[in-house]
């Protein structure tokens, strides 16, 4: 039975938690937050042993073999530090970290002292995401993406996270790096790192404030943003956040050399792509009816797994969790790579340093802890 | 809570501060807060502190600032959340409303934070200054189990509460009820003297939304659920009167009051005045046999499927929203000495007229 931890109890946790308690051989023994009444409340609804205000104090007493961190990215380095010093596997929600050093960092840590450690980029490992995967080692694509598109968007309203944070010039996201770009993207972008085949892409990033946040006055946030990232002339990709375009797209769409595929994170549907042209007006009759006959079968293939009791908004998030335990257990390789993280985190990092030499966006909020 | 005696006549009821004492109003933008601001300032306060959120709109804000007429209404801007905006907020206030609350909030983590975080935050800035002679906390109707009760289908203030909010996948009633406890909790250990009063459906002009206590628009056909059920209405402007009236009448500390107002209409009588008033749609109405089977299906589902849909309809909402109830406001009548002013008849008219415009403009 593996003992798992969790640190940081807002609303993340609560998916942890959940997910947690739908996997065997394990149970969340401990809860931890700097606010006592959070930890409180998240373990009397998961009915978790014991609460506690210090992670240190959680570590030493109830020893447990994981722990997942799910607090603000400012804290995930230290923490994960912390736990990996004391000798828990740790699974940390993403970003993974601020920077690529501090990845590299715990990563190295946790090598050296035998213990695994993982980024929650649990949106790779949902049904249709994975069926992709499946796809593309099976040479769907013909060679390698040629070409990529992923396009991660977000609704910003003025009620509930985003209007705290535009309502507060205090909030913890206003003191990430990338800001609000940092709090989200890192799903968008590690979907391109798992196909790029060098560790050094080449990143140009342009960002702006939508004229929406403009006329809210907002003058830090920046909730547009299109990246190109290329590799050694052979893959390219295209990534886009936006915060004004409708519908908000979350999707990625691959190109290789003989196919190409539309996953849609949305819809959870898969689309496959055929690269082979047809004759004349053949081209215009087939493929409406082929695309008819996917999205039909997408929907067979989600209803099945609904009626399998295995369609929940986050099976990614079990997938993830279920695999890092697997590997904690049985050995079994990540289902993450280490090179994933890394390079998602260096991908990040090369937008932001652009972002800031284009405008710098911090000039009042920085800590001074922060800055590099 | 444990009751106190109630003053026998409405010639004890006195007011607990003076017209000069300090009074905070928390959550001041929201939809009740400012006639409760207009109100004390009827009655003769001229000190009252609004607190506000940092991202409160300025026009808002503008409009409270604009009530003042000779009196001080002093615009605070603040976190609940930070413990020195609640030490700053609480200084000299001598009476606390609290309004503010996670309303909306979706998700346990978030209205837990919004409404019981700040509230203890709060609670712990009034021990430091040691001048607060009420604190109010504004709960809701939602705490209540609606099983259970001594008087049969009557809901009044000694019914129980839920027992397992959690299980009821409504946010925001746990974090009600959390924070009716904590309130309790410091009236126990510290002695910070607090009434909690629990309004039905706040209604009114700002607020023209139909309450799911008539039915759900979720699956594409409004399905009406109330039927012959009661709904617990009061009108925005009574509301604030008798809030008002629960933070400054001598002799009601410890205990709880509920707010509706008198001639409540039944689900059906409200959705077809709706429906003649504002815009006609389809529902389709369902008896309480079949909801509840619903219900308990849906419920079941959840447990089963390990959460594949979440329990948002099972046999505790069934319960706290769509039983056959009957609602009373006898204790607030009798031991604050209010009545609503506003009868339920010019209060709905009011309403209807706000939400025909709201979707004519849509």
């Amino acid at each position: 039975m593996l003992r798992v931890a969790i640190v940081g109890c807002g609303k993340i946790a609560d998916a942890h938690a959940s997910q947690i308690r739908r996997i065997k051989n394990c149970a969340v023994v401990a809860a931890c937050d700097r606010e006592p009444l959070m930890a409180r409340q998240l373990a009397e609804r998961f009915a978790v042993e014991r609460c506690f205000g210090d992670l240190q104090e959680l570590l030493s007493e109830s020893r447990p073999d994981v722990v997942h961190i799910t607090t603000p990215p400012q804290s995930h380095f230290s923490l994960a530090k912390l736990c990996l010093e004391n000798g828990a596997h740790v699974y940390v929600e993403k970003p993974f970290t601020l920077y690529e050093d501090e990845a590299r960092n715990l990563i190295n840590l946790a090598e050296s002292r035998g213990l695994k450690i993982t980024a929650g980029h649990d949106d790779q490992f949902t049904h249709v995401a994975r069926r992709m995967r499946a796809l593309v080692q099976s040479g769907f694509l013909g060679e390698g993406p040629v070409h990529m598109e992923s396009y991660y968007c977000y609704e910003l309203a003025t009620t509930g996270y985003a209007g705290a944070l535009l309502g507060d010039k205090q909030h913890w996201v206003r003191r990430l790096p990338g800001r609000l770009l940092h709090n989200i993207i890192s799903h968008g972008i590690a979907r391109i790192a798992e196909f790029l085949r060098t560790d050094s892409p080449r990143v140009i990033a342009h960002g702006f404030i939508s004229p929406l946040l403009k006329s809210f006055g907002e003058t830090e946030i920046v909730d547009e943003l299109r990246v190109i990232i290329s590799e050694e002339e052979r893959t390219t990709a295209y990534f886009t956040f936006s915060s004004q375009m409708r519908p908000t797209l979350h999707q990625l769409r691959l190109f290789g050399t003989k196919n190409g595929l539309i996953l849609d994170h949305d819809n959870e549907t898969l689309i496959r792509l055929q690269g082979a042209r047809r004759k004349s007006y053949l081209e215009k009759v087939v493929p409406p009816v082929d695309f008819a006959r996917q999205y039909l079968a997408n929907l067979r293939t989600n209803l099945g797994l609904f009626a399998a009791r295995d369609f929940h908004m986050k099976s990614g998030m079990k997938f993830l969790i279920e695999s890092f335990y697997r590997s904690i257990t049985e050995d079994a390789p990540l289902a993450l790579s280490y090179r994933e993280i890394l390079l998602t985190a260096k991908i990040m990092d090369s937008i932001f340093a652009q972002l800031d030499a284009q405008a710098p966006i911090c000039p009042r909020n920085c800590e001074p802890a922060l800055a590099r | 809570m444990e009751r106190t005696g109630l003053p026998a006549t409405m010639e004890s009821t006195e007011y607990i501060i003076r017209p000069d004492d300090q009074i905070l109003v928390t959550g001041a933008t929201g939809f009740i807060a400012p006639r409760l601001v207009d109100h004390l300032l009827d009655l003769g306060f001229r000190r009252i502190r609004c607190l506000v959120r940092h991202s409160s709109r300025a026009e808002k804000v503008d409009a409270l600032c604009s009530r003042a007429n000779g009196a001080i209404v002093e615009v605070m801007r603040g976190n609940l959340l930070s413990r020195e905006d609640c030490a700053r907020a609480t200084e000299n206030a001598a009476v606390i409303f609290h309004l503010a609350a996670g309303r909306g909030e979706k998700f346990f983590p978030d209205a837990f934070m919004n409404s019981v975080v700040t509230t203890r935050n709060l609670l712990d800035a009034v021990r430091l200054h040691q001048c607060l002679k009420r604190f109010v906390n504004v709960s809701s109707f939602a705490v209540y189990s609606n099983v259970n009760k001594p008087r049969w289908r009557t809901l009044d203030e000694s019914c129980p509460v839920e027992r397992h909010p959690e299980l009821r996948a409504d946010a925001y009633a746990f974090a009600k009820l959390k924070q009716d406890e904590l309130v309790e909790e410091y009236r126990k250990k510290f002695a910070i003297a607090s009434v909690i009063v629990r309004p039905g459906w706040v209604y009114g002009p700002g607020n023209e939304s139909i309450t799911g206590r008539v039915g759900t628009g979720t699956f594409g056909v409004f399905l009406h659920l109330g039927g012959s059920t009661r709904i617990p209405l009061t009108y925005v402007d009574n509301c604030a009167e008798a809030i008002a009236r629960a933070g400054l009448i001598k002799g009601v500390d410890g205990n709880v009051f509920n707010i509706v107002d008198d001639d409540l209409p039944t689900s059906r009588q409200f959705l077809r005045l709706y429906k003649k008033n504002v815009h006609d749609f389809p529902s389709l109405f369902l008896p309480h046999l079949l909801s509840y089977t619903l219900c308990y299906l849906w419920e079941k589902y959840s447990k089963w499927s390990e959460g594949q849909l979440p329990s948002t309809f099972c046999r505790k909402t069934w319960h706290a929203s769509w039983k056959t109830t009957r609602y009373t406001n006898a204790k607030v009548k009798q031991a604050l000495g209010w009545a609503p002013r506003i009868p339920t008849s010019e209060g709905l008219a009011r309403y209807f007229e706000a939400a025909r415009r709201k979707v004519e403009h849509a």
